[in-house]
């Protein structure tokens, strides 16, 4: 039984690094109806980020304070993903904007396969796994389960935490605020939103530097609870993203979320009780994503309930 | 570019490509190195001689000579396209020059190696400048509309030009794969003369586009079409009797052959029938363990051993079938979700086949042993003799090869002029028209799949008896990529274009050992910027062009020839069409 609740929230703590990434999916998808790729790269780039901004900016004596190196790591990381996002969308995405609609998904594919090369051969000893600090308290919360307990560390804890706290931020953003109205007319027309005085182009910059931002924090939190971090992890977990985002109907927010939460928990339950065990999770996820694409590409819940970013 | 040509008038034309030509053909002469570079002489020790042998230069000197000498003929002689023809000749000499400076440079450790040091050495500045100069000159006097040669021959002359063009082409991939030798320690400079070979080519065919010529010879042998094919296959099957026929070269060009036959394979779903397939490489895979487990290789699980077109054939069917699997989606999924899909098929295959599923893959221990074909006694990975010419070992696998792209390459011609071909194509436009026209898409689609997935499989039961060994590790994502790159460099839909993408994403890594760790990062580049600049690839399909670039069959802009429509001529004149008929 300890087994079953111990790969429950392992799957929850999946989940919710998958969804900060799916969330940058769905928005991308909704506003310009782009498989943007390369976001499982943007997540990448921003654990790197996070990581040399630990290791070279962060003075050695604060490293015990994990009240400075989260927040700055996270910060690091945001910074460096966002950055990368506005340069792929200015550069490579927006002169295709008119282009047959393979065109940009060849250059997404493109785009990704450079970033993980970039990094591969530019950051130090990157060419395998980097182990990533800790930057949280040790010890974990100790959840009473029927037939014994389970131990969730605290980084996992805070790592659920965070991601839903930004999750509802987002979406609470793109209900109320002015900017989030532009989005979702963007969204739903962008002619029509041009004619109502939104700049689309400014419209889709910020989509790219919302979704970045949250794979950049996504980044560091997957590294401070794996405590390592290779090159491969963007497009491992992008694929899990974006098969979280088709589960949940692209261009929903709540539903990439729900999404994830199934997907993290397909994986971790999957691999323990699924003929073949751990070597056959991800194709699991894969069977999902083709079968969701093949038989209910609008998602699993379905148009109706569909809030597009 | 606009704007900078802007700032030249026609006045200038004369000097700039007077002045240009001379300060190439000048560079050439000059020495163009400081010293001799700490890992032996720099490409043919012809750098640091000065005038003493003026007309005794070499290799990379040579071809910025050549160029120079051709660029002043040109200047002043009264041929059409001139413009077009100065502009190759121009572009090529700063390519040499631009790639042989940055490469002294880089290997000298800095811009004193090209400029003053135990000698002055300006040569490489000079014919960059020159060469700029020439291109300048051609923008100054004008670009002219493209050249058309007339192409009613008759069939003796016809046929002595197509041989004569064809030999060069020969010549042309001969030495493309000899220039500079095999990289690596023994030859530190490869790299540098492979590219500046490429620079010098590409700007004598620049030239000879511009002249016409190319057009030309594409025409006529559109026109005796039988003819152009058995040439082609004898210059194919000639090259290994000429200087690339060594055994590192036949393996490479065998190599080029199997990814070139499984590039247009791949260009039947992407490039006609319009539709992603970014697992492509899953099908290689599965034609090659179905062809290493029925050829007795040690680890095979099943235990029987079929003859090599036996096994052949049934891995082009076994990829065949899972071609119609992976296709089966198509029928209820479209566009980019369709390539999704697919990407989770191979991902699915390289996981699976990682874990040695049903001992039929191997696993991380892979497949190895796989015998090599034999015909009457001789495996075709030995060296042969012919005639009292030693063949390298491997040239047997590159003369199958060559049958097979051949072959390959006779059937997608066929098809893609056929009523299937057509449907594919019409699909890739409109899916919605195409079926309103009555093709049955859902059919067809997964058609287009079971074609290019048996291709593969076919291409996978060479690689695995080539190779020896069948590993997961040569099916992952990035050779599906690298697949991709490869035919959307050389332009979708068009089979020249994939054997060529191909070629060019397999010679380059063997050449550019140097770079062999930036591979992927260029190719990724590549693939961002082909889309950017230049969609239709480098052998552009009719439709796609007109489709992609906004250009019409002629390469002009589509614009521009709306506008020529809109000029009709008054009424009652003959329309040159008219009078013909």
């Amino acid at each position: 039984m300890t087994t079953l609740f111990q790969q429950i929230a392992n799957g929850v703590v999946l989940g919710a690094v998958i969804g900060l990434v799916a969330l940058g999916y769905t928005m991308v998808y909704g506003i310009i109806q782009l498989i943007n790729f390369a976001h499982g790269e943007v997540f990448m780039v921003g654990a790197y980020g996070g990581l040399a901004t630990y290791t070279w900016i962060l003075p050695r004596g604060m490293r015990g304070h994990w009240q400075i190196t989260l927040p700055a790591s996270m910060l690091g990381g945001v910074v460096v993903a966002v950055i990368v996002a506005v340069l792929m969308e200015r550069f490579a995405y927006r002169p295709l904007r008119n282009a047959p609609r393979l065109a940009p998904l060849i250059t997404a594919l493109g785009v990704s396969v450079f970033l993980q090369e970039a990094v591969r051969l530019f950051y130090p000893d990157a060419k395998s796994a980097r182990p990533f600090p800790a930057m949280f308290v040790g010890g974990g919360m100790q959840l009473p389960v029927p037939g014994g307990q389970v131990v969730l560390p605290w980084i996992r804890v805070a790592l659920v935490v965070i991601a839903v706290a930004l999750a509802v931020a987002l979406q609470m953003y793109v209900n109320r605020s002015r900017m989030g109205r532009a989005m979702r007319a963007t969204a739903q027309d962008r002619d029509t939103a041009r004619l109502m005085g939104i700049d689309p182009d400014r419209v889709i910059v910020l989509t790219f530097i919302l979704g970045a931002a949250l794979a950049g924090v996504g980044g560091v939190l997957y590294g401070a609870y794996q405590n390592t971090i290779n090159v491969d992890m963007g497009f491992q977990n992008g694929i899990f993203a974006f098969t979280a985002a088709v589960l949940g109907g692209i261009g929903s927010l709540r539903g990439a979320v729900i999404g994830a939460f199934v997907i993290g928990l397909i994986k971790t339950l999957g691999g323990q009780y699924l003929p073949g065990g751990t070597q056959y999770d991800y194709v699991w996820i894969f069977v999902v994503l083709i079968l969701v694409l093949v038989f209910r590409p609008e998602g699993l819940f379905g148009e109706a309930e569909k809030v597009r970013a | 570019m606009n704007r900078i040509t802007s700032y030249l008038r026609p006045g200038m034309a004369l000097p700039l490509r007077l002045i240009g030509s001379v300060l190439v053909v000048v560079g050439a002469l000059l020495p163009w190195a400081t010293f001799v570079l700490n890992r032996g002489a720099y490409p043919a020790k012809s750098t640091l001689q000065y005038f003493d042998l003026p007309f005794a230069v070499t290799g990379f000197r040579l071809h910025v000579l050549l160029l120079g000498l051709a660029a002043l003929v040109v200047t002043f002689a009264p041929v059409p396209g001139r413009g077009r023809i100065l502009r190759g000749l121009g572009w090529g000499a700063v390519l040499v020059s631009a790639v042989n400076v940055l490469f002294i440079a880089y290997y000298g450790g800095g811009l004193g190696a090209v400029t003053v040091s135990e000698i002055p050495a300006f040569g490489g500045i000079v014919g960059l400048l020159g060469g700029l100069a020439v291109v300048a000159g051609a923008h100054a006097g004008g670009i002219e509309e493209p050249v058309h040669l007339p192409t009613g021959l008759p069939r003796p002359a016809a046929w002595a030009v197509l041989l004569v063009s064809y030999a060069g082409l020969l010549m042309m991939v001969a030495w493309t794969l000899t220039a500079g030798g095999q990289g690596g320690v023994a030859n530190p400079y490869a790299g540098a003369q492979f590219l500046s070979f490429l620079g010098f080519a590409g700007g004598l065919l620049a030239a000879l586009q511009g002249a016409g010529v190319l057009p030309w010879i594409g025409r006529l042998s559109e026109d005796h079409r039988p003819f152009s094919i058995v040439v082609l296959l004898g210059c194919a099957l000639a090259l290994p009797f000429t200087g690339a026929g060594t055994d590192y070269w036949m393996t490479v060009a065998a190599n080029i052959g199997i990814y070139a036959a499984t590039a247009i394979g791949l260009n039947v779903v992407v490039g006609l029938a319009g539709m992603l397939d970014i697992g492509y490489v899953a099908f290689l895979g599965i034609g090659a363990f179905v062809a290493a487990n029925l050829s007795g290789a040690v680890a095979a699980k099943v235990d029987i051993t079929l003859p090599f077109p036996v096994a052949a054939v049934i891995a082009a069917v076994v990829a065949g079938m899972f071609g119609s699997i992976v296709g089966s989606p198509t029928l209820r999924v479209r566009g980019d979700y369709l390539a999704i899909v697919t990407l989770a098929f191979g991902e699915i295959f390289v996981r699976t086949a990682q874990n040695n599923i049903g001992g039929l893959t191997g696993g991380p221990n892979a497949i190895p042993g796989v015998p090599p074909v034999t015909i009457a006694g001789t495996g075709f990975n030995e060296p042969i003799t012919i005639g009292g010419t030693k063949l390298p070992s491997g040239v047997l696998y590159y003369f199958m090869i060559v049958l097979l792209v051949g072959l390959v390459m006779g059937i997608f011609a066929n098809l893609k002029n056929s009523r299937i071909g057509r449907a594919w194509i019409a699909i890739r436009e409109d899916e919605d028209v195409a079926k309103a026209m009555g093709i049955s898409t859902g059919r067809i689609k997964i058609l287009a799949f079971m074609v290019g997935a048996s291709t593969a499989g076919l291409s996978g039961a060479v690689f695995a008896h080539k190779l020896g060994t069948v590993s997961y590790e040569s099916f992952k994502f990035l050779e599906s990529v690298t697949l991709i790159s490869a035919v959307i460099l050389g332009g979708m839909g068009t089979i020249p274009g994939a054997v060529l993408g191909a070629s060019l994403l397999f010679v380059l890594p063997e050449k550019l050992r140097e770079f062999s760790d930036y591979r992927l990062l260029l190719f990724g580049l590549a693939l961002v910027l082909i889309m950017r600049f230049r969609p239709q690839g480098l052998v552009p399909d009719k439709h796609r062009r007109a489709e992609l670039a906004g250009e019409d069959f002629e390469g002009r802009p589509l614009e521009e020839s709306v506008t020529e429509q809109a000029h009709l001529p008054p009424a009652g004149a003959v329309l040159p069409g008219e009078a013909r008929a």
